[in-house]
């Protein structure tokens, strides 16, 4: 092909730049890493929360990136599997060798991983709760209480129901929550009267729900995600049972078909960005509408909640990486713990060594759907 | 609610899905009558019911009947798919059964895949077939689309006897599944059977989705637990037995209620498990006896 030593040299060399600079290429891309159940029951929410992260980062790399660096998202399927998830994580730590992980709501697959993601020195910024060692995983989730006292609040203030049931299904953030209800419900004067557990593929709740009614529960505290909270309400009507049906954080789009059926009886945790139009005016409301421009130009009207806190674990990365100057995980993580009045979507972000759980104020209300629209409960 | 109103309940409860159970049964045994094969895309059928129809009817606004049908049909439509495409090359290849088994089992996973390519991951349903309030007994609801469930179920299985037992192509059927050989030599067109074994179970698996759906929700993941239940549902009622594989059903969703109500509902999958297991231990050929 070359016959002369000149042309083999020249081929060589710029075979050799060619390969440096795709080489240097790469190393200038931050690698953001999701495990994500985009399929199983943590789907609805898990795709979400997916496209509010690379919807930050197309919005962040539209403006040159982070400090000149681009950003790259890398997303894998866990299937809402715990075992699935270790797996996801593995590869791209070994594989995609990503810098970052802004992974989704899948709490049992990311405290499995979290060891190994540890070892990798790899800060991550979790939708779920966070794993027992938490010394690289922070969390964009308020804490578990929140939407439960949120509701026994709304009881105890706009209703004359003090005895409730709560149905919760066995993934580590509906445990918590149940926990926490059984602990707070006597503060607001209200009784747990009855447990009872269910699993994400159950076809049939009446038992369950009957149990609560004949505990003598005038509402049913659901915790947990998924098609579950239509077969609840579908069940209650079949009952003929006159208990109202409060729902845990959840997708609007599954919600809608639930209050077709159960109408004003059925109750739900908002989060500010699902009642955006009728938030109070403020900071808040101000950072949701910054996320929900390039949502909206996107999306349109999808539920933006999940995606919205997916949007602030790249901010939050992005404002560590900054104050720090660093793209280095040591850095990023030593940085995060700094952040302090951080104004995200869902509130506002505190950190330190101590407290990678950054939202320390409920942001939470009670919400309907009353002929098709999103209201706050009155 | 008193307690005997309340065990009372769990057990309509109990009825109520295990209807379903039984209906899901009843699909696996018209395979197997006819084939000899267990057919585990038996809960994607089930999926079809009642997505096809709830698609039918809100993306291209039919009528609830209408769409139902249209639902039917394309199960059908699928089901024949599913014989021709990886039932029928296995067969003509005397592979063993379990390896179609398996086949079917991929078959189940690639539907599952391509509802929700095409319709999406949103749970959905159906809004029930008469809208009326349960019937209330005392304390007790019943609830108005388990008793068409129920009927539904009935008249399927008197409809299924007559056709198995007195029509040519029933008693072909099952001819083709004693002996597959001996039913080429008489003339029966035995690849012809199994297409129809396979469409005619889809239709059932979608009949059920579709009397299922109004009571709880249908996403394109539901296939898989439905056809374990539909599948211990008939190994309980005698394989092959479609009133077996109903009353199977039936005792499946009782046992399950009374786990939840006694035990709680971690216990639900372990009582209906260790029925199985029970069966399979001491009355392996089910309540009615296996049609083998």
């Amino acid at each position: 092909m070359f016959k002369t030593a000149f042309g083999r040299q020249f081929f060589a060399s710029v075979v050799s730049v060619v390969a440096l600079s795709s080489a240097a290429q790469a190393d200038d891309v931050f690698k953001v890493g999701i495990s994500a159940g985009l399929t199983g029951y943590a789907a609805t929410v898990d795709r979400a929360w997916s496209d509010g992260v690379q919807t930050a980062v197309d919005t962040l790399n539209a403006k040159g990136g982070i400090m000149g660096r681009k950003l790259e998202v890398v997303v894998e399927d866990n299937r809402s599997n715990p075992q699935e998830a270790v797996t996801v994580y593995r590869k791209m730590v070994s594989s995609d060798e990503v810098n970052l992980f802004a992974s989704g709501c899948v709490s049992a697959g990311n405290a499995a991983a979290a060891p190994m993601v540890a070892k990798a020195e790899i800060p991550m910024i979790l939708c779920s709760i966070l794993p027992k060692d938490a010394a690289w995983a922070f969390t964009t989730l308020p804490p578990a209480g929140f939407e439960i006292e949120k509701r026994f609040e709304y009881l105890r203030d706009k209703t004359d129901i003090r005895k409730v049931g709560v149905l919760h299904d066995p993934t580590p953030y509906a445990l918590l929550q149940k926990d926490v209800a059984q602990k707070v419900a006597a503060t607001y004067g209200i009784e747990v009267v009855s447990v009872e557990a269910y699993k994400q593929d159950d076809a049939d709740l009446s038992v369950q729900l009957s149990k609560m009614q004949a505990a003598g529960a005038g509402a049913v505290m659901k915790i947990g995600l998924g098609g579950t909270t239509l077969t609840a309400a579908k069940n209650l009507k079949q009952l003929g049972s006159p208990m109202l049906l409060l729902t845990s954080l959840e997708d609007l789009a599954v919600f809608k078909p639930v209050a077709e059926v159960l109408g004003d009886k059925f109750f739900f945790v908002a989060s500010p960005s699902q009642v955006y139009e009728v938030y109070p005016d403020g900071g808040l409301k101000t950072a949701i509408g910054e996320f929900l421009e390039p949502w909206r130009a996107k999306f349109g009207d999808r539920d933006p909640n999940w995606a919205s806190r997916g949007w602030d674990s790249i901010m939050l990365a992005a404002k560590a990486i900054e104050a720090g100057q660093s793209f280095e995980g040591s850095a990023i993580r030593d940085n995060l713990e700094k952040i302090t009045g951080f104004q995200g979507t869902t509130g506002s972000y505190d950190m330190s060594a101590e407290k990678h759980q950054g939202i320390s104020t409920n942001p939470f209300v009670v919400a309907q759907i009353i002929e098709g629209k999103v209201r706050i409960a009155q | 609610m008193d307690n005997i109103s309340l065990v009372l309940q769990s057990l309509i409860s109990g009825i109520s899905i295990g209807c379903v159970y039984g209906l899901i049964g009843i699909g696996f045994c018209v395979i197997y009558n006819a084939s000899g094969i267990v057919n585990f895309a038996q809960g994607a059928f089930v999926m079809i019911g009642g997505m096809a129809t709830s698609v039918l009817m809100t993306d291209f606004q039919l009528p609830y009947a209408a769409a139902a049908i249209g639902a039917i049909i394309i199960a059908g439509i699928v089901g024949a798919a599913v014989e021709r495409l990886v039932v029928r090359p296995l067969w003509n290849r005397n592979v063993a059964i379990f390896v179609m088994i398996l086949a079917t089992l991929a078959a189940q996973i690639v539907i599952e895949r391509m509802a929700y390519i095409l319709v999406g991951d949103q749970p959905k349903t159906l809004p029930p077939v008469s809208d009326l309030p349960p019937m209330m007994l005392g304390g007790v609801a019943v609830n108005i689309q388990s008793l068409w469930i129920l009927a539904s179920s009935l008249i399927i299985i008197a409809a299924l006897n007559v056709f198995f037992k007195t029509s040519r192509t029933g008693k072909a059927m099952r001819a083709v599944s004693i002996n597959a050989e001996a039913a080429v030599l008489q003339g029966i067109p035995v690849s012809r059977m199994l297409t129809l074994a396979f469409v005619i179970s889809a239709m059932l698996g979608a009949i059920a989705g579709i009397l299922l759906t109004p009571t709880q929700y249908t996403a394109f993941n539901v296939g898989v637990p439905f056809a374990i239940s539909g599948f211990i549902a008939a190994i309980i009622g005698g394989f092959g037995r479609p009133l077996g594989a109903f009353i199977g059903g039936i005792a499946l969703g009782v046992i399950q209620s009374m786990a939840i109500l006694e035990l709680g509902a971690g216990f639900k999958n372990v009582a209906a498990l260790s029925l199985l297991l029970l069966f399979l231990f001491f009355r392996p050929s089910g309540l009615l006896g296996s049609t083998r």
